[in-house]
C-alpha cells in the first residue's frame, strides 16, 4: 500500500525533472519551536487536551517541514504536489496534496479548469502557505485544523470562473473517494486547535481512554483517507464571489456519502466505521486599510450506524473571526472562535457534548523573506462530557505558548 | 469632445475592470508661476498620504492626430508585465516580448479584440493591431497574478511615471478638461475630471489629483501566500 502511494509522487518528480528548470517552482519550510505546554495530555498523545502540545512541559519541538513543487508541463497543464515531514507517531513523510490541473486559455469571460488528484476541499481561508500553513497564526482555527486532519478529496474537481467587469465568480464541483472516515475525530475526540496536518500516509491517533474502553490496548491509529464499504463517490460544491479590493465570500457543501452502516477491519483496532459526514461551510475575507479580516463558519453532522437502525449522530459547528494587521515585516494577528459538538442519545453512554471558546494571539516578524519568527499564545476554554466520563475535569482551560523559528525557501 | 475610453473591456482573474467611474477625493489645480515651455501641462497623481501614483492615465480633450502608427512593446520580466499600463492610439500595434526564462501565455478576452499567444523564453508575439478605443486588460493564463492594461485613446493621453507626473507639452493655449484613470480605482464611481486653463504665455500649468486606490492586484507570489 505504501509503495503504491509512492508511484504518483515518483511520476511527478520524473515529469518535473524532465522539464526545463524554469518551468517548475519549489518552495519549502522547516520549523523549530519552543513550547510551554498546558497540563492536559494533547490529542496527539492520545489525550483529550485540545492543543497540539501537552504534558505541562517547556521544551523544544520540531514543528514540521514541507516541500512544495509545481511544474508547468504544458501551458495548459500544471502538476502540483506538497509533501510534509513530521516527527512523532503519525507517519513521517506524507503527501498533503497532489494534483494535475488542465486549464486551457479562454478568450471569453468564462474559463473552466479540471483538477484531478488529492485535493483540499476549499474550506480554509487561512492556509495558503507552503505545507498548508497559515501566514497569520501557527495554530489553525478549529475548523481548519479539522480540515487539515480529515478532509481530502481524492478525485476530480471542475472549476468554472466568470471574470466580470466588477467582480468575479467561481464555481467548483468535485467527485471524490477515500474520505469515508471524515468526521471520526470530531465524534470521538471533539474539536482541536493546532497545525498538525494529515497527509496521505498519515495515521490519526484515537483517544487512549476510548481505546481502553473497547478492551483494546492503546495507542490505536486509523487512516483518515480510505474508502470503507461499497464503492461510492462523495461530492462537494462551492461558490465564491470575488469583489474588488481583496474581498471574497464563499459557501460550500460537502457530503462524503459514506454508508454509515459500513465498516472495515483496520490495523489498529477491530472495525473502522464509515462516517456519513455532511457540512455547510462559509467564509469571507476583506481588507480595511492594513487590516485583513477573515471569518469562517462550519456546521454539519456525522453519522454511524454500528447496529442496524441504531444511529449515532454528532452535530458539530464552529466559527471564527481573525484580524491580521499587515505592517510590513511585522504581522500581528488575533483570532477568536467558538466550537461545539452534540451527540444526543437515549443511551447515556452514547450521549456526548462539548463546547468551548478559544483566543489566539500571534506576533509574526519576518525580517528576511526566508525567515519568520512567531510568538503565539493560544487559550482554549472548553467543557466536554467525554472528559468527565473518564474522570477528568469537564471544564479545562488550556494555555499554550509557542516561540517559533521558520525557514522558508 | 472625445474622452478616452468610457468603457471597460476585459479583465483578468482577480481584477475588476470598470474603473473609469471613480471618485475624486480631492481635486486641486493651481497655476504655477515658474516660466517653462509655452503651453505645457503637468498632471500629478498622489494617494491620500501624498505618495506619488504611477501608471495613472491623464487624458486631455484634444483629439490625437497621429503622424504614423507606432509599435509598442510590453515586456515580461520576473512574471510581471512591463509596463503595467501602456497608452496607445487607434491604429497602433503592440508586441509582447518574453524576457523571462519561463513560458507565458498572454491573452485577453476583451470585446475590443481577443487574442492569445504562448511565448517561450526570449520570444516575441506578432504585432497586434489595436483599432478600437477602450481599455484592454491583458493577463497570463499560466500566471494569474500577471496583469497589464492597454489604454487605447483617441485623445492625447499620458501615463504618470514613478514621480506620479504626466506631462503634456506644446499645447495651444485654451481651456482643457483632464480625465484621470488608474487600473486600481474603485469601480462604479463617477469619472474623475477637472478643468484647467493653459495660458498663452510661458507657464506650466499643474493639476493635482488625490486618488483612492484598491490594493495592487498583481499578487507577487510569496512563500506564505502561494498562488495556485
Ligand atoms: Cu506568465
Amino acid at each position: 500500500m505504501k509503495v503504491r502511494r509512492l508511484y504518483p509522487m515518483l511520476a511527478l518528480l520524473i515529469a518535473a525533472t524532465s522539464l526545463r528548470a524554469q518551468d517548475y517552482v519549489l518552495h519549502a519550510y522547516i520549523d523549530e519551536r519552543l513550547v510551554a505546554a498546558p497540563d492536559d495530555t494533547s490529542w496527539t498523545n492520545g489525550g483529550f487536551g485540545k492543543t497540539r502540545y501537552g504534558g505541562n512541559q517547556t521544551q523544544l519541538h520540531f514543528g514540521g517541514a514541507a516541500l512544495y513543487g509545481a511544474a508547468q508541463i504544458t501551458p495548459d497543464l500544471l502538476a502540483m504536489g506538497q509533501v510534509q515531514y513530521q516527527t512523532g507517531d503519525r507517519g513521517r513523510v506524507s503527501l498533503l496534496e497532489g494534483w494535475i490541473r488542465y486549464r486551457p486559455v479562454s478568450t471569453t469571460p468564462w474559463r473552466w479548469s479540471l483538477r484531478a488528484g488529492a485535493l483540499f476541499p476549499p474550506v480554509s481561508m487561512e492556509n495558503d502557505g507552503v505545507g498548508w500553513t497559515s501566514p497569520w497564526t501557527l495554530s489553525s482555527s478549529a475548523i481548519n485544523t479539522w480540515t487539515g486532519e480529515e478532509l481530502r478529496a481524492v478525485g476530480g474537481e471542475l472549476e468554472l470562473e466568470h471574470r466580470g467587469e466588477v467582480s468575479n465568480w467561481d464555481f467548483r464541483a468535485s467527485l471524490f473517494r477515500r474520505d469515508d472516515p471524515a468526521g471520526t475525530v470530531l465524534a470521538i475526540r471533539g474539536w482541536s486547535i493546532g497545525d498538525l496536518v494529515s497527509g496521505i500516509g498519515t495515521r490519526l491517533r484515537e483517544p487512549d481512554a476510548e481505546v481502553s474502553e473497547e478492551d483494546e490496548t492503546p495507542p490505536n491509529y486509523y487512516d483518515p483517507f480510505r474508502s470503507i464499504g461499497a464503492s461510492h463517490w462523495g461530492d462537494y460544491v462551492a461558490v465564491s464571489w470575488h469583489a474588488p479590493g481583496e474581498t471574497s465570500v464563499s459557501v460550500m457543501h460537502y457530503d462524503n456519502h459514506a454508508d454509515p452502516g459500513a465498516s472495515a477491519p483496520y490495523a489498529g483496532g477491530d472495525e473502522q466505521y464509515a462516517w456519513r459526514t455532511r457540512f455547510w461551510s462559509a467564509g469571507a475575507r476583506t481588507d480595511t486599510g492594513a487590516i485583513t479580516w477573515i471569518a469562517q463558519a462550519l456546521d454539519g453532522y456525522t453519522t454511524i450506524e454500528p447496529i442496524e437502525d441504531a444511529y449515532q449522530r454528532t452535530h458539530y459547528r464552529s466559527a471564527f473571526l481573525l484580524a491580521g494587521w499587515n505592517r510590513g515585516a511585522w504581522r500581528p494577528a488575533l483570532r477568536i472562535e467558538h466550537f461545539s459538538t452534540l451527540t444526543p442519545s437515549s443511551d447515556i453512554d452514547w450521549s456526548q457534548s462539548e463546547h468551548g471558546n478559544a483566543v489566539t494571539g500571534a506576533l509574526n516578524w519576518r525580517p528576511r523573506s526566508y525567515l519568520r519568527l512567531t510568538a503565539e499564545v493560544l487559550r482554549i476554554d472548553s467543557t466536554s462530557t467525554l472528559r468527565a466520563e473518564y474522570g477528568l475535569p469537564a471544564r479545562i482551560i488550556d494555555t499554550q505558548l509557542q516561540l517559533n523559528v521558520r525557514l522558508l525557501y | 469632445m472625445a474622452t478616452v475610453v468610457n468603457d471597460v473591456v476585459g479583465s483578468s482573474r482577480g481584477l475588476s475592470m470598470n474603473h473609469w467611474r471613480s471618485r475624486v477625493l480631492c481635486l486641486c489645480a493651481w497655476g504655477a508661476a515658474m516660466a517653462a515651455h509655452a503651453g505645457s501641462l503637468t498632471v500629478k497623481m498622489v494617494d491620500s498620504q501624498g505618495h506619488p501614483i504611477s501608471d495613472g492615465v491623464a487624458t486631455i480633450d484634444r483629439a490625437y492626430q497621429p503622424s504614423a502608427p507606432s509599435t509598442h512593446y510590453v515586456d515580461q520580466k520576473n512574471e510581471t508585465f512591463i509596463p503595467y499600463v501602456e497608452v496607445v492610439h487607434p491604429g497602433d500595434s503592440v508586441v509582447f516580448r518574453n524576457s523571462d526564462s519561463t513560458r507565458h501565455h498572454v491573452y485577453t478576452f476583451s470585446p475590443l479584440g481577443a487574442f492569445q499567444f504562448i511565448l517561450s523564453p526570449g520570444e516575441s508575439s506578432p504585432p497586434v493591431a489595436l483599432n478600437r478605443a477602450g481599455v484592454i486588460a491583458v493577463g497570463c493564463n499560466i500566471h494569474d497574478h500577471m496583469i497589464a492594461y492597454l489604454v487605447v485613446a483617441t485623445d492625447f493621453a499620458e501615463v504618470t511615471t514613478q514621480n506620479g507626473q504626466a506631462h503634456f507639452d506644446d499645447l495651444s493655449p485654451g481651456h482643457y478638461t483632464v480625465t484621470v484613470w488608474h487600473p486600481q480605482l474603485w469601480p462604479g464611481r463617477p469619472p474623475i475630471r477637472a478643468a484647467v486653463d493653459v495660458p498663452a504665455e510661458g507657464a506650466t500649468q499643474e493639476l493635482a489629483f488625490t486618488l483612492k486606490l484598491m490594493p495592487d492586484p498583481r499578487h507577487f507570489v510569496d512563500r506564505e501566500h502561494l498562488d495556485y
